[in-house]
């Protein structure tokens, strides 16, 4: 119990800290200097596949839990490696919608936009890259056969973490993706 | 029959097994609370005579007018250096420093939830603070003051490298706050003793864990306004920079929000600690205590709504005056409940006016002053005639001095005998706080005058005029008193850890739990403990061992009596 | 022109603005005093009445009593509400500014000095700002680099200059006079040096004194300042500075036409006179340390002849 307080306050904070990001770019975004043009170099489409990618690994995580609460620890294996397979896979389309757009020289330095845009998914990217982490980590122990025990927290204290991630990047993907198409 | 249950972390951890015989090397590995604690205040300790020597060097160039001790960069970096030093680094190593220690004695555990991650954030708030004093070294430290507007901490205007060191330094600090408050409010949920519940739990750790929430949520405004602005910095984005269409406003915004919430985070434990001392030093409960919890929780849940009253001179608007200007004058609502509930626990008491109860008396007066011209910042158009003026240095000093740092003095005369076995002598205590009241109010009290007169903060010099000379020098003279002082409490403290009389485990006849154990406290705090039926588990203890006159064995054994120095009970089947 | 110093204070009010706010300053000092007498009232009761006695049984146990919590809460909310009451009453009796008025006066914080300039005419001036008595003006209020604040405490608020955004002032000063403030936003190394002096003059004074500043700059009178001119022009100074009537017309430092009536120079630091010009010109760096004006290496005459000029600019 004590670990999932824990994480809970730990993504308390982490959520006060993105809405902070959040609120930023809504209000430079209604602010005259802000330069709609660049909206358009984002490629919906492409990110919008690697985002589903990263909400299915949240459900890929809670097959996971749900396997390794059932004391089926072969298949809490496969998903917990799926689970940071997806991650990874998106980390890796993020990574190429920053080269594309690097290459279109948008850079952070270039307006508005750019500030915000890299800033908000970047610090995104960080925290699944965090969280590739600590997966990674919980793998490891997994395969060297540490998590025999159905009653402990771990996994599903981790668990609280990696959903969180997916929801801030559901936010994030609506405010700068979605929200100025619909417009 | 066996105590009561006692949580404790399950398994062994490393602190636990090393010996004492590795000496410094303990210290450094330690995971213990205790020792943690204790590192803690030494790190605010040092902190403070750095940012004391700043201030001294601030105070000796403002002595007299058109003076050129030092250059206006040096002043610059000095007094951002103290502003930042003395908030990050001393007040809230100390608060957490008596957290950390007190904390897990008081509810009857035997250490915090998660052990390492409090050495963790011992140690990178340390490495944090480093960081921000390496700065010196590397081509100047900041110079933008402590809350450091936009535009003014744009590469621009501040080309050195001293504001890329604030906001790595204090990523690493606020890192550091955050999770030891987590660990805090963690280790308060779930790791009090049997019977001990919410309404039952004492003041300081209501506060405590009041503040960790606090905590929780005001540093990450802070964290993403320091993130953008080491980004505007080094990648030249825009967030602050008119040039790129970024807005000075945005980062005042973000900054408030986080910092006046720090103001309360650095107040609230030191409510909680002078709620023990006036408890004790008067042989009466707290008075009130539903609503000295519930004015903490209110002040905290107001924190986050009047950050724009530090901004009232920025052309907003008067419709988000009015909002601001409600919110900001409500908090004194609770603030003054607390006040008089303090008076009300010393009515009709039996006071004993040891050094922490004279610091705590002498708190009432200093922080009402305090908190008096702070109402004035929210009333708003006094605050357009004085803000950003030395009223406001006046003001913030008798909140963070007379307020916070009194408090803390309170708690450390308070468990000093529990934190080190020894006692301090009174004699030498008093002179202290005589000493230091005296050159703080010296010091800080011609500062409303100066600020009513028209001199403007974070000034290098002044012209002479308006009396300011005679004003200045008299703050000047004040400040090497409180400085004088200041190294007196370490001479006190040394001599009476080396000399001073060894102190029994319950020295002030007190309430809480965390004088059952012996001073100091073994390795591990508790074996057993006596249940908890009230605020005042050792008085209820006490109280009971009197009547029942040793005709039942229940935890009567394990009651030390005032005449007992050795540790009988905690040198268990360990 | 009365030119007596007047006492730098929030409690010596020259303006209607300033007038406005002062009974508030007064509620609240009285507010402030009694809660203060209150607190240490009780604080000497309680020490002296309460104090402990050798052999003191434990006192009684008192932990709550509602009656008065009840005016614990009570009495500081209704003055809480008094405060709230005239914070509101006395913030909509101060003028708010109508969109696309035209302003007396625009002032431009600078790292580290004022520029004023009058619309309507072709007054530029520095660091001291005339405006006329008795009558309700508007301060339009800027910044060319970071966050400065007009600060005149006999004048009632202060306010914010921020790059990128105008804000306004009214201001009705009450009697002719010299009225002293200075920058109170902290604003990099010269935040000290940065004081305001506004003259305020009689309306008929106010009048002659823009006539007569917006005239160009007078000629040279002798032939050392017609060769201070030369140079003047010649080398980078009038890069920088503006003197109408002249080639000169950088905008990056003060406008130096009328440099010769004011009565102090680098916002307040010194009194002009020919020696601090001269000290100035020949290490700005080591008078005002960051000043932006750059050091240049003149020979003794080619200051002499600066000095004469500018001394002369009446």
């Amino acid at each position: 119990m004590e670990n999932k307080l824990m994480m809970k306050m730990v993504i308390g904070t982490e959520a006060i800290f993105f809405i902070a990001l959040m609120i930023t770019y809504v209000y430079f975004s209604v602010t005259p200097g802000f330069n709609s043009a660049s909206l358009r170099l984002l490629d919906i489409k492409t990110t919008g596949l690697f985002s589903v990618l990263l909400f299915l690994s949240s459900f890929t995580f809670w097959r996971a839990e749900v396997n390794f609460r059932q004391g089926n620890i072969q298949r809490l294996k496969l998903w917990m490696g799926l689970t940071i397979l997806l991650g990874m896979v998106f980390l890796f389309g993020q990574g190429q919608e920053y080269w594309r757009l690097l290459h279109e020289n948008f850079s952070i330095s270039k307006d508005m936009f750019g500030t915000n845009f890299f800033t908000l998914t970047g610090f995104h990217s960080l925290h699944v890259f965090m969280g590739l982490i600590l997966l990674t980590v919980i793998l490891i122990l997994i395969l060297l056969g540490d998590f025999d025990d159905p009653g402990s927290t771990v996994i599903s204290t981790a668990g609280i973490y990696w959903h969180f991630v997916d929801i801030v990047w559901m936010l994030v993907f609506l405010l700068v993706y979605v929200l100025p198409v619909l417009k | 029959m066996e105590g009561t249950y006692i949580p404790e972390p399950e398994e062994e951890l490393p602190g636990l097994n090393v010996s004492n015989s590795q000496g410094l090397l303990q210290w450094i590995s330690s995971v213990d609370h205790k020792q943690i604690g204790i590192l803690y205040l030494f790190l605010a300790v040092l902190f403070l005579l750095l940012g004391g020597a700043a201030a001294l060097l601030m105070r000796i160039q403002l002595a007299l007018p058109g003076s050129t001790f030092l250059s206006p960069e040096m002043y610059n970096q000095l007094f951002t250096m103290h502003g930042t030093t003395m908030i990050f680094l001393v007040l809230t190593p100390a608060i957490l420093g008596f957290s950390v220690y007190i904390i897990p004695l008081m509810i009857g555990a035997n250490d915090l939830a998660f052990p390492r991650m409090n050495a963790f954030g011992l140690w990178i708030t340390f490495f944090g603070g480093l960081l921000l004093y390496f700065s010196f070294l590397a081509g100047g430290a900041p110079d933008a003051g402590w809350f450091n507007y936009a535009p003014l901490n744009q590469r621009q205007y501040s080309p050195g490298p001293g504001i890329d060191y604030y906001c790595a330094g204090l990523l690493l600090v606020g890192a550091g706050t955050v999770g030891t408050s987590i660990n805090l409010v963690v280790t308060i949920i779930y790791f009090r003793v049997e019977g001990m519940t919410l309404g039952k739990m004492p003041v300081f750790v209501w506060m405590v864990l009041i503040n960790s929430c606090l905590v929780v949520g005001a540093f990450p405004p802070l964290n993403a306004a320091l993130s953008m602005l080491l980004l505007d910095r080094q990648l030249q984005s825009h967030f602050f920079n008119l040039m790129g269409g970024g807005s000075p406003i945005v980062w005042q915004h973000l900054f408030w929000s986080f910092g006046h919430p720090e103001v309360y985070i650095l107040i609230l434990p030191p409510f909680g600690m002078l709620s023990e001392v006036f408890q004790v030093y008067s042989r009466k409960p707290i008075f009130g205590y539903g609503f000295v919890v519930g004015s903490g929780i209110a002040i905290a849940l107001l924190a986050f709504g009047v950050w724009v009253h530090h901004m009232f001179v920025t052309g907003l608007g008067n419709t988000v005056y009015n909002f601001f200007a409600a919110s900001s004058m409500l908090i004194g609502v609770p603030t003054g409940i607390k006040i008089f509930n303090w008076i009300g626990t010393m009515w009709g008491g039996s006071l004993r006016f040891t050094t922490s109860m004279l610091f705590a008396i002498a708190f009432l007066v200093e922080f009402t002053i305090g908190g008096l011209s702070g109402v004035a910042f929210a009333v708003v158009p006094v605050d357009w005639q004085l803000t950003d003026s030395y009223f406001v240095v006046a003001h913030l000093h008798y909140v963070f001095v007379g307020g916070s740092l009194f408090g803390i003095l309170a708690g450390l005369f308070y468990w000093f005998p529990k934190m080190s076995g020894h006692m301090i002598s009174e004699k030498l205590g008093k002179w202290f706080f005589w000493l230091f009241t005296i050159g703080f109010n010296l010091t800080f009290f011609v500062h409303h005058i100066l600020g009513i007169k028209g001199m403007p903060r974070r000034v290098y010099t002044y012209p002479d005029i308006s009396g300011y000379s005679l004003l200045n020098l008299t703050s000047t003279i004040g400040a090497f008193l409180m400085g004088f002082s200041v190294l007196f409490l370490l001479y006190i403290l040394r001599k009476s850890v080396k000399t001073g009389e060894k102190a029994p485990n319950d020295p002030w006849d007190a309430y809480t739990l965390e004088w059952i154990t012996s001073s100091p406290p073994a390795l591990k705090n508790f074996d057993r403990l006596p249940p908890v039926y009230s605020l005042r588990p050792l008085r209820d203890l006490k109280q009971s061992s009197q009547l029942q006159n040793h005709t039942d064995g229940i935890n009567t054994n394990i009651l030390p009596s005032k005449s007992d120095r050795g540790g009988s009970f905690e040198k268990n089947d360990n | 022109m009365s030119q007596g110093s007047h006492v730098i204070s929030i409690f010596n009010p020259q303006s209607a603005e300033a007038w406005k706010l002062s009974p508030l300053n007064n509620y609240l000092i009285i507010a402030c005093s009694f809660i203060m007498i209150v607190v240490v009232g009780l604080l000497i009761y309680v020490t002296i009445k309460f104090r402990a006695k050798a052999g003191d049984a434990e006192p009684k146990q008192i932990y709550n009593n509602r009656t008065v919590e009840a005016f614990m809460i009570g009495i500081p909310f209704l003055m809480v509400s008094f405060f709230f009451y005239q914070t509101v009453k006395v913030m909509n009796e101060t003028e708010p500014t109508v969109q696309g008025q035209v302003p007396t006066v625009v002032i431009t914080g600078r790292q580290w000095w004022w520029q004023a300039v009058y619309p309507g005419t072709t007054v530029v001036t520095a660091n001291e700002i005339h405006l006329p008595a008795g009558k309700k003006v508007l301060l339009q209020l800027e910044s060319q680099d970071v966050i400065h604040d007009w600060w005149i405490p006999s004048f009632g608020p202060k306010m914010d200059m921020i790059p990128g955004v105008k804000n306004y002032l009214w201001v009705t000063i009450g009697k002719p006079g010299v009225y002293e403030g200075a920058c109170s936003e902290f604003c990099g190394k010269q935040h000290a040096w940065m004081r305001i002096k506004v003259i305020a003059d009689s309306p008929a004074d106010y009048q002659q004194w823009l006539l007569n500043k917006s005239k160009a700059a007078l000629p040279p009178a002798d032939t050392l300042a017609l060769a201070g001119a030369v140079i003047f022009n010649k080398k980078s100074c009038a890069d920088c500075h503006s003197i109408r009537g002249t080639p000169a017309q950088g905008k990056s430092g003060p406008d130096l036409t009328h440099l010769a009536s004011r009565t102090t120079l680098l916002a307040g630091m010194m009194t002009n006179t020919k020696e601090h010009i001269k000290r100035f010109i020949n290490n700005p760096e080591g008078v005002k340390p960051g000043v932006r004006m750059p050091r240049f290496i003149f020979k003794k005459d080619t200051v002499n002849a600066l000095v004469a000029y500018l001394s002369n600019l009446k």
